[in-house]
């Protein structure tokens, strides 16, 4: 039987949309917590596995600035881009090589430091052909909405139900950035942005950070006393240029087999308890949901007007509120990660969903989706 | 225990200034070549990894989503890993995790950078913190001077034999990059020529320091059961190491500097080395500048501190001498950053495995590749053999 | 902590000379001459465009140019009416993916050429599966936005 790693603790700050501590104030708080949490010294971690971007930083070399500030002074590390769900993953490889024991995982995005993120991400399209026309995240996001009405016609309310189903649940979740909720009346009232996605439909940028301890086994049982164990990994990356894909399907079923597939899960729908998923729009929750093959295709939209994805439903998605609790661009995926965690550990709080034992986290980077990482945690 | 990895090929680029390709079409070049050398395809490889400097570099968010189709890899897990100078060696430690951590038999490592296509040094002087630093250090020049100076001060050594042993380097790296086909800067200089040339910032002058490239490098490692089947050309990684330190430029030694220090430990504890000067055969240190050569051999062991210059006055590291640096012709002629520290991967490998042409130490078997980043910050070091 | 924190503004401006390739440098010559190029690949037979050097699903290079039409149908499509720093027009305007005929895969341009009053006023002339015709500039430079934009012909 291969060695098996675990997640001891994890940190996240009250997310913000202007938090008032700079990157190296927040990556240190996150840490110093999380050793004081463990009861660890920083010799008695192995590495140090960080993910930021450059870009959303307004600082190149973008770990650079805070190596040390991160608890990685003199210690061997890395820096994952651009979707902090591979410091999980790379903070597993190393683990199970066997060099290392622990590893500390940091992620942190201040978005109110930089550009939107409609310009950051239009510098994602090539410069040639699409960055022209103004390809970036929100245009891809509406154009993969359209396709998906005029496909499969859920009722107006449907996607407007995702957003205040997330909406509500972040109201729960203290670490959450925007904390209101709103009615569906709302959502649909609000001005069209990148029709059919209107405002409320997109979920605003934040400031955050988070950390997260992992352990070989062993290690894992003397540091805690219920860890939590990362049962399988996937992730995969489709073609870059937008018109080469189809945009409705993606890689994601190739993430997710590849995660489920080291799980041992064969029916997700079932077999899941709770997911943590990056919903970069209202619809991409209900297209991210099919893709992990939680419903099946052309089905999402139903998980939301069924109330099946709520708190108290079969499959609650986003218990946090995911990103439209708190969007933290980079660091959202190990939130994710994190949030999951809790919610198996069964200390979620007020949005914590009964007796789950195995949870889903996803995180999504690129436009339009072009890269996704899953993980499923067990007990 | 770590699963044994194996490098099973490499591919470059020539290196340069690459107007005549896109950037994916550069990439594309490097990865073709690595195919070509390991005898496989695209559909034998299980996942990628690849990197760069900052994306300001070449101007485009999330480089290697848009470098994805160049590598062959829709469809398949990527990664993107980025230190920084030492992100080359950071997508080899990564590439190597990929496959120690029995996750992957067969991996694709990629490196590359298009520097010509943006501002090197107007990006490199955003790796500054903008509330402190980075309205005083200007660009990688002055930060590697000021390590300089400080050093030579320290060990008491006279301005004049740094100066020469650096020429020596620089004169040395040159020739050897006339016999590299993938080697960027690629003319004869003499002593005379390096001791007069322009001063860049005190006591760099043009000649002691690193071009700006394009250039693309990409290596293919695999598992022990996997290298079996294809049964040609293999070296195997023996060691990693990889140190980083404080963001504060100020705040830590960078003379008896610990990242270096550490990076080279680990990596000779992990591959059994104790005598780095007698066991290694050959050592590709970075060097965008040649004083800081001098400053590394101290910090790997090769010598004690403050005895770097005897090394070159003596020739131990020269040509024929007893541990031959940078055959390659080294960081200082050719500086693709996000491919440089996966350039020295690839020479250490082309040298163990006796395929370094021209440039061949002859006998080779084991042997260092380094590379350097952050703000004077991250070392990184990966010990390749012959032998298993 | 007591404090507010201050806010130091600053700008990170640089110039780029992009490299086009072999490839994109004849697509775009082509386009002075108002034509639409794809690259065929050898091996799954599909028809690229915009034209490239290489097939990224085969990694194979590309071997025969071929000419496709000026007209397609509309793949998907979204109504950008918001504003952003660095956006390429003023909006409202539209985006869309588009399947010229004789293409494999999709081309994102503008569809225009009408008001754009409201949502609903769009929808009746743009929908999925609609017929769109290339306008070409006047004056043309060898770059995306020689066309125009695509206009509805249904």
């Amino acid at each position: 039987m291969s060695p098996r790693v675990a997640i001891v603790d994890f940190v996240q700050t009250e997310h913000g949309g202007h938090l008032h501590e700079n990157v190296q104030e927040l990556t240190f708080g996150v840490v110093r917590k999380l050793m004081d949490r463990v009861g660890i010294d920083r010799s008695e971690i192995g590495t140090m596995i960080s993910s930021s971007a450059d870009y959303w930083q307004g600082i190149s070399c973008s770990n650079s600035y805070y190596y040390d500030s991160a608890g990685g002074n003199l210690k061997s590390g890395s820096k994952v881009g651009e979707d902090s769900v591979f410091t999980v993953i790379y903070g597993m490889m190393r683990i199970l090589s066997g060099h290392y024991r622990t590893a500390l995982l940091v992620a942190v995005t201040k978005c109110s430091e930089c550009p939107s993120e409609h310009t950051l991400s239009n510098l994602c399209a090539d410069p040639f052909f699409h960055r022209p026309v103004g390809i970036n995240g929100v245009a891809v996001a509406g154009l993969q909405a359209r396709q998906y009405l005029e496909r499969h016609s859920p009722p107006t309310h449907a996607a407007a139900q995702v957003v205040v189903k997330n909406r509500s649940n972040a109201a729960k979740n203290p670490y959450a950035h925007v904390r209101s909720t709103v009615t569906v009346d709302e959502v649909l009232s609000s001005p069209t942005v990148a029709a059919p996605l209107r405002k409320l439909d997109v979920p605003v940028t934040s400031d955050g950070a988070c950390a997260l301890l992992l352990a070989e086994e062993g290690t894992a049982r003397d540091l805690c006393d219920d860890p939590v164990f990362i049962e399988g990994v996937g992730w995969n990356v489709d073609r870059s240029l937008v018109g080469d894909r189809d945009l409705r399907r993606g890689s994601l079923h190739k993430a997710s087999a590849m995660a489920y597939g080291k799980a041992g899960i064969r029916d997700p729908g079932k077999e899941i308890d709770v997911a943590e998923i990056s919903e970069t729009s209202s619809y991409h929750e209900i297209l991210w949901s099919e893709g992990l093959g939680l419903c099946g295709p052309g089905e999402g939209w139903r998980l939301a007007t069924e109330g099946l994805s709520s708190l108290e439903g079969t499959l609650p998605i986003n218990p946090s509120g995911g990103l439209f609790g708190a969007n933290p661009q980079v660091a959202r995926g190990l939130v994710r990660v994190g949030e999951a965690y809790l919610q198996v550990l069964g200390e979620a709080g007020d949005h914590q969903v009964p007796n789950v034992r195995k949870a889903l986290a996803h995180s999504v980077h690129g436009l339009g989706g072009q890269s996704h990482s899953v993980v499923i945690l067990g007990h | 225990m770590a699963q044994a990895v194996a490098i099973v090929g490499t591919g470059q680029t020539e290196c340069g200034k690459r107007s005549d390709v896109s950037y994916p079409e550069l990439v594309h070049e490097a990865v073709t070549r690595a195919f070509e050398d390991a005898g496989i395809g695209p559909e034998d490889i299980d996942a990628v990894v690849a990197g760069s400097m900052p994306p300001a570099m070449e101007g485009v968010n999330n480089p290697h989503l848009y470098l994805a189709g160049a590598m062959g890899a829709y469809g398949k897990p990527l990664m993107r890993t980025a230190t920084c100078g030492s992100t080359g060696i950071s997508l080899a430690h990564t590439g190597f995790y990929h496959v120690a951590s029995g996750m992957f038999d067969t991996v694709l490592v990629v490196g590359a950078e298009k520097m010509n296509e943006g501002d090197p040094q107007g990006t490199m002087a955003t790796v500054a913190d903008p509330f402190f630093q980075r309205p005083f250090l200007a660009g990688a020049p002055g930060i590697f001077s000021l390590q300089s100076n400080e050093w030579a001060h320290r060990y008491g050594i006279e301005e004049k034999r740094v100066r020469m042993a650096a020429a020596e380097i620089s004169v040395r790296n040159h020739n050897d990059a006339l016999r590299n086909p993938y080697a960027h800067i690629r003319i004869r200089t003499t002593i005379e020529d390096v001791l007069t040339a322009r001063i860049i910032a005190y006591p760099v002058r043009l000649l002691d320091v690193c071009p700006a490239s394009d250039g693309a490098c990409a290596v293919i490692m695999a598992s022990q059961e996997k290298a079996g089947k294809l049964g040609r050309n293999q070296a195997w990684i023996k060691g990693v190491g990889y140190c980083g330190e404080q963001a504060f430029f100020g705040e830590g030694d960078k003379v008896v500097w610990k990242s270096a220090i550490n990076a080279a430990k680990s990596a000779y504890d992990q591959a059994g080395i104790s005598n780095p000067l007698k066991q290694l055969d050959v050592a590709e240190v970075y060097n965008p500048f040649t004083f800081q050569e001098m400053l590394f051999y101290e910090c790997f062991g090769f010598c004690d501190f403050g005895k770097g210059c005897e090394l070159v006055e003596q020739g131990v590291v020269m040509p024929g001498g007893e541990l031959p640096c940078d055959p390659s012709g080294g960081v200082l002629c050719t500086n693709p950053i996000g491919a440089t520290g996966l350039q020295r991967v690839a020479e250490v490998v082309l040298q163990v495995t006796g395929r370094a042409g021209d440039r061949q130490v002859p006998g080779a078997k084991t042997g260092l590749a380094h590379a350097m980043g952050g703000l004077d910050q991250f070392n990184g070091i990966m010990i390749i053999s012959n032998e298993l | 902590m007591a404090e507010e924190s201050r806010i130091l503004t600053g700008y990170v401006s640089l110039p780029y000379k992009w490299a086009m390739g072999p490839a994109t440098t004849r697509f775009y010559e082509e386009f002075r001459k108002k034509r639409i190029m794809g690259s065929r690949c050898g091996k799954c037979n599909r028809i690229l465009v915009p034209a490239r050097s290489f097939c990224s699903d085969c990694f194979v290079e590309t071997d025969e140019w071929v000419e496709v039409s000026q007209e397609g149908s509309i793949r998907t499509w979204v109504l950008i009416n918001f504003a952003y720093e660095g956006q390429p027009k003023e909006p409202p305007y539209i985006l869309a993916i588009l399947d010229l005929d004789g293409a494999d895969v999709g081309l994102p341009h503008f569809v225009g050429g009408f008001e754009m009053k409201d949502l609903e006023t769009v929808e009746e002339k743009v929908r999925i599966g609609g017929r769109v015709k290339a306008v070409w500039k006047e004056n043309r430079e060898g770059y995306i936005l020689d066309i125009d934009y695509f206009e509805p012909i249904d």
